[in-house]
């Protein structure tokens, strides 16, 4: 067990590294592109668009915190799939020449990505308070549980993803399409409450919707999460999980034909 | 398959590798609709994919201290059998037995990223072999002094020349001191000292109780290194056993193939008198050679195509590897004609019983003569393997027995120096 922990230590730092290497500013960037990313979102939104964030606070700035709590598991979440989605096909040299475990790189590859936003999304929370926001201690262990929970659920789609990669070429040209869309019809941006009454039901049948709406819930008082949708939530992760894994286990012997 | 298995259980605590009819087949995909369909038998746990085979039937053995040499030509499946004896691929049929640590140089710099140092892809590697970051820090200088390469161990990898991959990658292998060691061609690409380095370091390593399994293509090293081989010709082990009868069988495998080549051409081109149709040993027509016990029974049968349907002479001949003849007859010396097959076809089948050939490899030739006995036209060979144990010297046992002297007295053996000269 030490063997495997010591190398998904080795393979996630490789990870890291070869996101920065070569580049000037390193891990900064993962924190300084999603803080861009919610200055113009937050721009659009309430300047352009005069958007005011849900739950009655009229005054532009409310909604700089209301998109932190969506962009941040979002980009954690869809770097996660994206980019271990290839890790199997990206590592195809050293799988064809040293006998090791390959869902450690998956794993890795997906750990590193929500290392480097559960770092950003701390250090933006800490920041908004800074700017004056409440911010509860006691809060944190809570979110940085449903972070957890989430990389549960991305790890699923990325073992299932990454198998499936080796033989279709195509699904990572897919993704790169449908990720945005998924975002789009996720409560990313914008909270069930801006849909027709008639779609809001809708948000459940996916998967992600939890996550933005527990954070801003316990968050921002923001509607409320039953302890029933947080149970499913809880089992849909586990499950998808399970299945990812399994897909991933049964393609594993053949990968080497294939790659 | 199985009778060959059997061995007693003392035997088997010390194997390290142990392969039974092991197999591995390449799934066909040319289109990209090939995989989509793979994908899905695959998902519902078929295996019935269109394949090739690339190795068939592959049953070895290595014990604890052994060192193995696979030879063979490009495409045999030597380094397939190296890739499903450290992991990297799954057997399509069969198993793998692989006990103790691994350590393998495949290809050129296994698993480097071109893209780290040196430094940092040692480390890379030592990972890989479990090795935690206390243990890496204490062979780090030997890895760097063995592999010997300068300021360029803080240079990334992808700078580096194929020489000093091989040397980086073998200088870490060194340092671990796996219980197995399988290399693949790696030899061949450092130059003149570090291969010296490496082969010295390869026995020093088999004289301390290490396992050695070298693919290379220089009989040099298979046999400096080696005390077994395998030949693997299109798949299938064509011979195993000591490494001198082995890579002896390769290599006149090689020349016969030469020769063949060169044969083919003349005979179409000239439509000749006479040539060979085909030349078996005890029954066998491939190439590969055949195994005989010491005083064990030969029959050597050829036919030959006659153009004109005129009968040949047919000669055949024994020669022990290395080209010295020990023996030939033909048919016209001994006043046999060959039977006809058909009016253009002749057989000839020769005998040698009690063989009394000395422990070896040896090569039977067969020749078609015009009818006079005086022109050869046409040479097939094939290998003969003598097995037996014996310290007698030379080619063949003669007859001979030690009399019993009786002992002289009182020589003056000044006299007898003299008389000797």
């Amino acid at each position: 067990m030490s063997d495997l922990t010591l190398l998904t230590m080795h393979f996630v730092r490789r990870e890291l590294r070869n996101r920065y290497l070569g580049s000037i500013s390193g891990g900064l960037w993962a924190l300084m592109q999603p803080l861009a990313q919610l200055a113009i979102y937050g721009f659009v939104w309430a300047y352009v668009f005069r958007m005011r964030a849900p739950g009655g606070d009229a005054s532009p700035a409310a909604i700089v915190p209301f998109l932190a709590l969506g962009v941040w598991p979002w980009n954690a979440f869809s770097e996660a799939i994206t980019r271990s989605t290839t890790a199997i096909q990206d590592n195809a040299g050293l799988i064809g020449k040293v006998a090791l475990p390959r869902w450690i790189l998956v794993l890795a590859t997906a750990a590193a990505s929500f290392l480097l936003h559960g770092l950003g999304f701390c250090a933006v929370l800490l920041l908004l308070g800074l700017l004056g926001m409440h911010v509860n201690l006691l809060w944190l262990p809570v979110a940085l549980f449903v972070f957890a929970q989430l990389f549960v659920l991305a790890l699923g789609f990325a073992f299932l993803f990454s198998a499936v990669q080796v033989f279709v070429r195509d699904l990572s040209q897919v993704l790169a399409q449908l990720m945005p869309l998924w975002m789009f019809v996720s409560p990313v941006l914008y909270s069930r409450e801006y849909l027709p009454a008639a779609y809001r039901g809708w948000f459940d049948l996916n998967p992600f919707s939890f996550y933005p709406e527990f954070l801003r819930a316990t968050r921002l008082g923001l509607g409320g999460i039953g302890i029933q949708a947080a149970a499913i939530a809880l089992l849909v992760a586990v499950v998808t999980l399970g299945v990812g894994y399994g897909i991933f286990r049964r393609l594993d012997p053949r990968f080497e034909d294939f790659l | 398959m199985t009778a060959a298995i059997t061995t007693p259980p003392a035997d088997n605590a010390d194997l390290l590798i142990r392969t039974v009819a092991l197999g591995k087949s390449y799934p066909q995909v040319f289109r990209p609709r090939d995989r989509l369909r793979a994908l899905g038998k695959l998902l519902l746990g078929r295996t019935d994919i269109d394949s090739i085979p690339v190795l068939r039937d592959v049953s070895i053995r290595v014990a604890r201290g052994e060192s193995l040499g696979l030879i063979g030509e490009n495409g045999a499946g030597k380094s397939t059998l190296l890739k499903l004896l450290t992991g990297v691929l799954t057997p399509s049929t069969g198993s793998v037995e692989v006990r103790g640590s691994v350590g393998a140089l495949l290809e050129l710099g296994a698993g480097f990223n071109p893209e780290y140092s040196g430094r940092d892809n040692i480390a890379m590697s030592a990972a890989l072999y479990g090795l935690d970051g206390e243990a890496m820090r204490d062979k780090l200088p030997q890895i760097i002094a063995f592999a010997d390469i300068g300021r360029y161990i803080d240079e990334p990898v992808k700078h580096y020349s194929s020489g000093m991959v091989v040397r980086l990658g073998f200088a870490i292998v060194a340092a671990l001191r796996p219980d197995l060691l399988i290399t693949d061609e790696v030899l061949a690409v450092g130059d003149e000292s570090f291969q010296k380095k490496c082969v010295r370091w390869m026995e020093d390593y088999l004289d301390g109780g290490g396992t050695l399994i070298l693919v290379s293509h220089s009989m040099y090293h298979i046999q400096k290194l080696c005390r077994q081989a395998c030949w693997l010709r299109e798949g299938v082990v064509a011979a195993a056993g000591d490494v001198f009868d082995v890579t002896q069988a390769y290599l006149a495998y090689h020349e016969r193939k030469l020769a063949s080549l060169t044969e083919a051409r003349t005979i179409s081109d000239q439509g000749v008198e006479f040539y060979l149709l085909d030349f078996t040993l005890n029954g066998v027509a491939a190439e590969t050679p055949i195994f005989v016990d010491r005083g064990g029974t030969v029959r050597a049968r050829t036919r030959v195509h006659s153009r004109d349907g005129r009968a040949p002479v047919v000669a055949f001949g024994i020669a022990r590897a290395d080209g010295t003849a020990v023996y030939g007859v033909s048919s016209e010396m001994d006043q046999v004609r060959p039977v006809a097959e058909s009016s253009n076809v002749y057989v000839a089948e020769i005998e040698f019983h009690d063989l009394d050939l000395l422990p070896g490899a040896y090569s039977v030739k067969s020749h078609p003569m015009d009818s006079e006995g005086l022109r050869v036209f046409d040479t097939l060979e094939r290998g003969l393997v003598v097995r037996g144990n014996s310290r007698e010297l030379g080619l063949v046992r003669l007859q001979h027995r030690w009399n019993d002297v009786e002992p002289a007295r009182n020589v003056d053996t000044r006299a007898v120096r003299e008389a000797r000269g």
